[in-house]
């Protein structure tokens, strides 16, 4: 049984007295499987929020169903195992993050006592010990995104929907979280989350769905939609001049005086690199360049095939950082 | 009662001790309604009837007050601040919101009705008045009265914004005010249509004047136990038509 | 940008300008000429449904105010709208007892209208039938201020007759028919008085009426009949009982205490031993 399933799911707004209506969502179709890390893509305006706002029951869909685990996800039984995190945040800002937290635990039906204990481990759990007796209002943007984390966990969900769990954390608060979800996967939970950073997105998740203008237009693996795509290769050579490596068959850019050639697959590696020290240059480095998820995310935004880059690398072999180099048109 | 509904009511009775514009009101009630010793000296005669008139009217008035601020803003806060998504993402149909939130207002109003009482029977009984059960009974149908506002308050908050939702409540707690002298215009229209009309209007619209009776207490004029029993269901059957209607709006609205 | 401290000075002057104009304006206007602000105080019945529940409350304030307004001796013409403003109290409460009786008073003590009073008195007297001080206040000014004592009878007759109406108002009413010549029912009614008395202070002021119209009754017939001797036999009689012995009356009448009355045969007059002025016209 999937954990979360969305089939043909629409929904409209009609502005205010306005006879126009505002197509949303126009068919999503997805699916989440049980225990894995699912990752929700898409640009501002694409419908992320808005098809999670309707798993949770907080909009009504116009069209299609939403199941969890089989049975309707928009109930107040199905939400019984579904720990939400919504964007931004706001929580009742006279309370102070216990207090929060045991009345967040009351909307389960757990008593107090009953929880006494968890509360504690949840705000050790998400950094938040020492303050859990501080007012909300006095919360940083950072804490008040893991105490919605702690909230969220309160009633020991089989699925977590999180939107947008990422924004506003700094590096430590990204890297917290994300061990944060790794071991959830490992206690046998769902994850299903949108995000915008997809650095996180690609070093976490095992499911990827990119939804634009209100379809999803690509959902996998992760490892399969990168591997789908053309992997290409750079080497990195200097101490040479630009013509003699015009007989390569590459596409090749200079940078801090050093060439950086793409190869487009693994057999021209070695015919280039003998060229290179042919001609007295030097190998700096070989690099096998996946694509990132960016790639792909460009790729549907722009709605078309996707083209390598001319340059990935900085020239030090160190991190890929890609260098938007213009349309790919 | 379910954990649930009574975690929402708590927690908005908490919001509410915790603002100091609560407390302002409730010391300014207060304070009103122990100014009226000033007001009792200027009179000539019975200064006991204007010390109580005086009180009484402050003591209403600011619970009046109280009621139409914290209902307002109650629904409407927890949507412009998306406060609400925590709770109805949880397993908490909009029912047992809307309930516990009425709930918690109640019990907010029990709190600021009831401190302001039990300081002005102590100032009565200072000044010399002794115990008067009258006012005691009179208190009692404030609350049912406040309850009433309360629920209209609420209603409008759950669809529309504060500055309407407080226009609409005082006129409708102005009309209830002098709903006793409806019948008397209704007499003098002729077309029956409108007659019709006009007498469904009659109990639709909040009758509020049956539980003013600090008038007659004051002046010594014993209510008749029938019509206190009346007094009290209409109000409890009013306020259950108004959450009824509440959670059948609320269950339609959207979380954009 | 301007300085902010010629702002100041320009905030602080054109106030000052302003509070000038409003003084010239003022001078070349009058905002109520002749005309009271009252003459379009709502009636009563307005005011009901106006005060919006607090009925009570805006009796009262109204009333103070009253009260506040006619005790300021400076203001000219206050009466005007007297009756006006105390129908409207009377009408938003019509239980309420002080303005009809403070009402009542100011209108005979300060405006000396006892006509209006009386109207006021009688509105409060329906309104709350119970009530004897509407009755007790109205007959007083009759008696005391328009010495209507028939009519003043009639207003302590009616108070006598409420629940809770004291004892001296009885009497009141046996005073007043005395005070209006009738002399026969008043003795009746004061005996009765005299009778029922519970207590001694009663039965003695009982008593001093009774002494009274008694000796107010015979005194006047011995004086005739002295008279009547002196001119058959040209002189005063040496005492009463010569004049009892000489036939002009059957017997000399004692006082209501059983004793003669005081004879100066010099002067010839009888007069009663003691005297107490209940006729002060």
């Amino acid at each position: 049984m999937k954990a979360l399933e969305i089939k043909g799911l629409k929904k409209s707004f009609r502005s205010n007295f306005l006879i126009r209506k505002y197509d949303i969502l126009k068919g999503i179709d997805l699916d989440v499987e049980q225990g894995e890390i699912y990752g929700f893509l898409g640009p501002n305006g694409a419908g992320k929020t808005t098809t999670i706002k309707c798993v949770m029951g907080l909009l009504a869909v116009n069209a299609g169903e939403i199941l969890f685990d089989g049975q309707p996800a928009a109930t107040p039984a199905a939400r019984r195992r579904i720990g939400f995190l919504p964007e931004n945040p706001y929580f009742y800002d006279y309370l102070s993050a216990r207090e929060f937290l045991f009345f967040s635990a009351s909307l389960f039906n757990i008593s107090a006592a009953a929880v006494k204990d968890k509360v504690e481990i949840l705000i050790h759990r998400v950094g938040l010990s020492g303050h859990e007796d501080l007012k909300l209002r006095k919360f940083s943007k950072g804490m008040i995104q893991r105490l919605g984390l702690a909230q969220a966990l309160i009633n020991d969900p089989d699925l977590l929907i999180l939107d947008e769990p990422f924004s506003g954390l700094d590096p430590i608060g990204r890297k917290d979280l994300r061990t944060l979800i790794l071991s959830l996967r490992e206690q046998g939970k769902t994850i299903f989350f949108s995000s915008h950073i997809l650095q996180d997105m690609e070093l976490m998740v095992d499911r990827v769905g990119i939804i634009l203008d209100g379809a999803i237009r690509r959902q996998g693996k992760l490892s399969e939609l990168i591997s789908r795509s053309t992997q290409y290769y750079e080497v990195v050579c200097d101490h040479i001049a630009e013509k003699q490596l015009a007989h390569i068959q590459a596409n090749f850019a200079c940078r801090d005086g050093q060439f950086i050639l793409t190869l487009a697959s693994d057999a021209d590696i070695n015919q280039a690199v003998e060229s290179i020290i042919h001609n007295n240059g030097r190998i700096v480095a070989v690099n096998p360049v996946k694509m990132t998820l960016e790639d792909i995310f460009f790729s549907e935004m722009t709605g078309g095939v996707f083209q390598a880059p001319t340059s990935r690398s900085n020239g030090t072999g160190g991190p890929h950082r890609p260098a938007k180099t213009g349309d790919s048109r | 009662m379910k954990p649930s509904i009574k975690g929402i009511a708590i927690n908005t009775f908490r919001e509410s001790a915790r603002n100091k514009m609560f407390y302002l009101l409730v010391f300014f009630g207060i304070l009103f309604a122990l100014s009226s010793k000033l007001v009792s000296f200027l009179t000539l005669g019975d200064a006991m009837k204007v010390l109580k008139d005086t009180g009484l009217a402050a003591i209403n008035f600011f619970c009046v007050l109280i009621a139409i601020f914290t209902g307002i803003n109650l629904v409407y806060k927890e949507i412009e601040k998306r406060t609400a998504f925590n709770i109805l993402s949880k397993p908490v149909s909009r029912d047992e919101f809307i309930i516990g939130k009425f709930l918690g207002l109640a019990l907010t109003m029990l709190t600021a009705l009831g401190a302001m009482a039990v300081i002005f029977f102590a100032f009565i009984a200072l000044s010399g008045g002794g115990f008067d059960p009258g006012i005691a009974l009179y208190f009692l149908m404030l609350f049912l009265e406040l309850l009433v506002i309360v629920a209209i308050s609420l209603l409008f908050s759950s669809f529309t914004t504060p500055i309407l939702s407080f226009i609409f409540t005082v006129s409708l707690y102005l009309i209830g005010q002098i709903m006793w002298t409806y019948n008397e215009f209704r007499s003098y229209i002729t077309v029956p249509l409108w007659r019709k009309l006009t007498q469904a209007l009659y109990y639709l619209l909040p009758n509020l004047s049956k539980f003013n009776i600090k008038n007659d207490v004051v002046m010594g004029v014993a209510a008749h136990p029938w019509t206190i029993l009346f007094s009290v269901l209409y109000a409890l059957a009013y306020v259950l038509a108004l959450l009824a209607l509440t959670i059948l709006i609320f269950r339609r609205r959207e979380f954009q | 940008m301007i300085r902010g401290r010629w702002l100041a000075l320009a905030a602080i002057g054109s106030l000052l300008l302003a509070s000038g104009m409003q003084g010239r304006y003022d001078s070349t206007v009058n905002y109520f000429g002749d005309r009271n602000a009252f003459v379009s105080l709502p009636s009563g019945r307005t005011l009901q449904v106006l005060s919006f529940g607090y009925r009570n409350l805006a009796a009262d304030l109204l009333f103070i105010w009253s009260i506040q307004f006619y005790s300021t001796y400076n203001i000219t013409n206050r009466f005007d709208f007297l009756e006006r403003i105390y129908d409207a109290v009377t009408d938003i409460t019509p239980r309420y007892r002080e303005p009809y009786l403070i009402g009542a008073l100011i209108m005979v003590l300060e405006a000396k209208d006892v006509p209006m009073a009386l109207r006021l008195l009688e509105k409060g007297s329906r309104a709350i039938p119970d009530e004897w001080l509407f009755d007790n206040d109205a007959g007083y000014y009759c008696y005391k201020y328009l010495k209507d004592y028939k009519r003043a009878e009639r207003y302590y007759n009616l108070a006598a007759a409420k629940p809770g109406a004291p004892n001296f108002l009885k009497r009141m009413k046996a005073h007043l028919v005395y005070m209006s010549d009738d002399p026969q029912t008043a003795y009746r009614m004061w005996l009765d008085l005299y009778r029922s008395a519970r207590s001694v202070l009663e039965k003695d002021s009982a008593r001093n009426h009774l002494y009274q119209i008694r000796a107010e009754n015979d005194l006047p017939q011995l004086q005739a009949k002295i008279a009547e001797f002196r001119q058959r036999f040209k002189r005063y009689p040496a005492s009463l009982a010569e004049l009892a012995g000489s036939g002009f009356v059957r017997a000399v009448p004692p006082d209501f205490y059983g004793k003669e009355y005081l004879y100066d045969p010099l002067l010839g007059t009888v007069s009663a031993a003691r005297t107490f002025r209940w006729k002060q016209r």
